[in-house]
């Protein structure tokens, strides 16, 4: 019922374990749980109750995780198109989430033992409210934790994650924080959900099925896909094996693609500043040539002021007081002290949340 | 005892390396030898792997006859329970074949795909871009004769202008793609819709995944990649389309060098077997 299974693992799967350990093994892994319903249909129970399976799995694969030395685990648990669904299991879900997060507030001690750190992604708007309530506070119960992280998407979709990190950034635009021309790769990563995660180096999918169904498309673009045929509640730790060791075996021909990219993107990212500056001192100089020095000292300055109007965007500082009146106010259901209210300071919850996170992080 | 079990780790690794560059050395030399004995070890072989890596398809052996295909190539499309609108070849590998692509690009086409886009990561097929249309009307003309000139090409290259009206007449499109229409497609886009707020034509809390989606997707209004066959060991996208592949059934094969006709055809009836559900 506990979101950490106890128990280890017996000789041999120690052994393998330690084997595995000798190569490269992944920091953040992805997994897509599928072939709950279909486990149910197997077995000849309600799909309730596969589901609950589902989240049993779910509890042992994250001690195998940790035995295994993989700190970042992200999940999909429920996409915005499983809305889609009759009703009664929609209902049946959300039932089993609440029960869940309120078991994790029930075992802080635990969880604090482990040092996991429970974070929520995806458009919380869209759940019932007393469960969007329950899962802010489990957030902010186990913020502080840092050994291990566990990743819950729910609600969530790929493109409705980068379409509102575009629509931060075109916010940002509007609030004159930062320019059309400052929006890149590395800003948009840092607008998604996960921006306090790096991305997942491995993807696993059970059940057989080979697509990606709107799941971290932005992250993974770089990252090992495995996808196994066992359904999800009968994952076992061989198969978790057996999938870092394809890992390892994709692990050097993945790292130079990731490298080529990074290689690629600072490249781009020069050129863009280097058309910039092209143009501010076409617009200066009035048509007469500047000379190479000055050019490449118009090119530091403006980048250099690029970075600081991206850190102000990212991090604003006087508004975290707001922030943390905000969401201690929300904790203690009393109203806030402040009057500006938090939607007219950031656009979407999750912005703040992850603001406050990476606020939290510093000051640490 | 960490340097036992990294002793161990090195042995395994070495194990399946050997076993990997085995079975490329057979599939490569010994299925034109087409004996039986040869076969069952072969597929002895290829157990572990079917074992370990279950969506690997294996290759048929190359037979080099074509005579008599270019009539099955539309029986076959039909005979399908549902044909890729459109496939998107990934070429996961270090050393691109032009002829091998153009097969399959032509393969395709005379199946009744619409769609094809041909992509790797390190963008070679975009800047060898006419040696790869060459290739396949060299191979169009080869592969269907006659009825070549039924099955008229468009290719696309971003930046080309095309005129509408060709579209309308040609039977399949061809897309050659390469890193920068994946995630830098999806910046440009972003830029584009900054530059619109701050030209005040729009407003940032309007902008959705449908408004994203009509931008990612320019004029020609191309449907999502249904299928991507993949190509090489490697087992990523490798920054291919992150944007359209949210739906996209991915079918590994082995290696694009000389690839037959059956292997397309065998990831094919894969794809017509697959149930999508869309999240009910």
């Amino acid at each position: 019922m506990s979101w950490i299974r106890e128990g280890d693992l017996n000789l041999i799967e120690r052994i393998s374990a330690n084997i595995l350990k000798a190569g490269p093994i992944p920091k953040h892994v992805a997994f897509i749980m599928d072939g709950n319903r279909r486990y149910a249909r197997k077995r000849q129970v309600e799909r309730q109750e596969g589901h609950s399976q589902g989240f049993e799995k779910l509890a042992e694969t994250l001690r195998w995780c940790l035995r295994l030395d993989i700190r970042e685990v992200t999940v999909y648990a429920f996409s915005i198109e499983n809305f889609k669904r009759s009703k009664d299991e929609v209902d049946g879900l959300m039932e089993l989430a609440k029960q869940k997060f309120t078991r994790l507030l029930e075992e802080q001690e635990n969880l604090e033992k482990h040092g996991v750190c429970i974070r929520v992604l995806g458009d919380l708007t869209l759940l019932p409210l007393d469960l969007q309530e329950v899962i802010a506070k489990a957030v902010l119960a186990t913020k502080t934790h840092n050994k291990c992280f566990l990743n819950v998407c729910f609600a969530y979709t790929s493109r409705h994650e980068i379409a509102s990190a575009v629509r931060e950034m075109a916010w940002g635009v509007e609030q004159g924080l930062i320019r059309p021309s400052d929006v890149s790769e590395a800003l948009l990563s840092q607008c998604l959900y996960t921006s306090n995660s790096p991305n997942p180096d491995m993807l696993i999918r059970t059940s057989g099925e080979v697509r990606l169904s709107d799941f971290l498309l932005w992250q993974t673009s770089y990252s090992c896909l495995v996808f196994q045929s066992v359904l999800w509640p009968e994952y076992s730790f061989w198969n978790l094996c057996e999938a870092i060791l394809q890992y390892q075996l994709s692990h050097r021909s993945l790292q130079k693609a990731r490298e080529q990219h990074r290689e690629s993107q600072a490249l781009q990212q020069l050129e863009a500043d280097r058309s910039c500056v092209a143009e501010l001192l076409q617009h200066r100089s009035n048509g007469t040539p500047v000379d190479a020095q000055s050019r490449q000292e118009a090119l530091h300055s403006y980048t250099a002021s690029r970075e600081e109007r991206v850190r102000h965007f990212l991090v604003p500082g006087p508004l975290t007081r707001t922030l943390h009146g905000y969401l201690l106010a929300k904790e203690n259901n009393t109203p806030s002290g402040d009057d500006v209210p938090l939607q007219a300071v950031f656009p979407t919850i999750t912005a703040a949340l992850r603001v406050y996170h990476a606020q939290e992080h510093m000051i640490r | 005892m960490a340097l036992v079990f990294e002793f161990v780790w090195r042995l395994l690794h070495a194990l399946l390396h050997l076993h990997r560059t085995l079975v490329t050395w057979f599939r490569s030399h010994l299925w034109k030898w087409n004996g039986r004995i040869w076969k069952r070890a072969v597929a002895a072989l290829l157990v572990p792997i079917a074992l370990g890596f279950p969506n690997h398809k294996k290759l048929a052996p190359t037979t080099g006859k074509r005579v008599g295909r270019r009539f099955r190539f539309g029986a076959d499309g039909k005979a399908l329970e549902k044909l890729p609108l459109h496939v998107g070849l990934l070429i996961a590998e270090e050393e691109p074949r032009y002829s091998d692509i153009a097969n399959l690009v032509v393969w395709c086409m005379a199946v009744g795909i619409s769609y094809v886009s041909v992509y790797d990561n390190q963008g070679v097929f975009r800047r060898n871009n006419s040696r790869l249309m060459e290739e396949i009307l060299k191979q169009q003309q080869e592969q269907l004769g006659a009825d070549g000139s039924k099955y008229s090409v468009e290719f696309l290259s971003n930046g080309s202008d095309k005129q509408d009206h060709q579209v309308l007449s040609c039977q399949a499109v061809v897309k050659v793609l390469s890193p920068e229409d994946g995630r830098q497609g999806i910046v440009e886009a972003a830029q584009k819709l900054c530059r619109a707020v701050e030209q005040r034509e729009r407003a940032a809390k309007d902008i959705d995944v449908t408004v994203l989606d009509s931008l990612l997707r320019e004029s020609r209004n191309i449907p999502d990649p249904d299928l991507v066959l993949k190509f090489g060991a490697v087992q990523s996208t490798l920054g291919y389309l992150p944007w359209h592949i949210r739906l996209s059934e991915f079918i590994s094969l082995p290696t694009h060098a000389n690839i037959s006709y059956e292997d397309l055809l065998g990831a094919l009836q894969s794809f017509a077997a697959c149930e999508q559900r869309f999240g009910k």
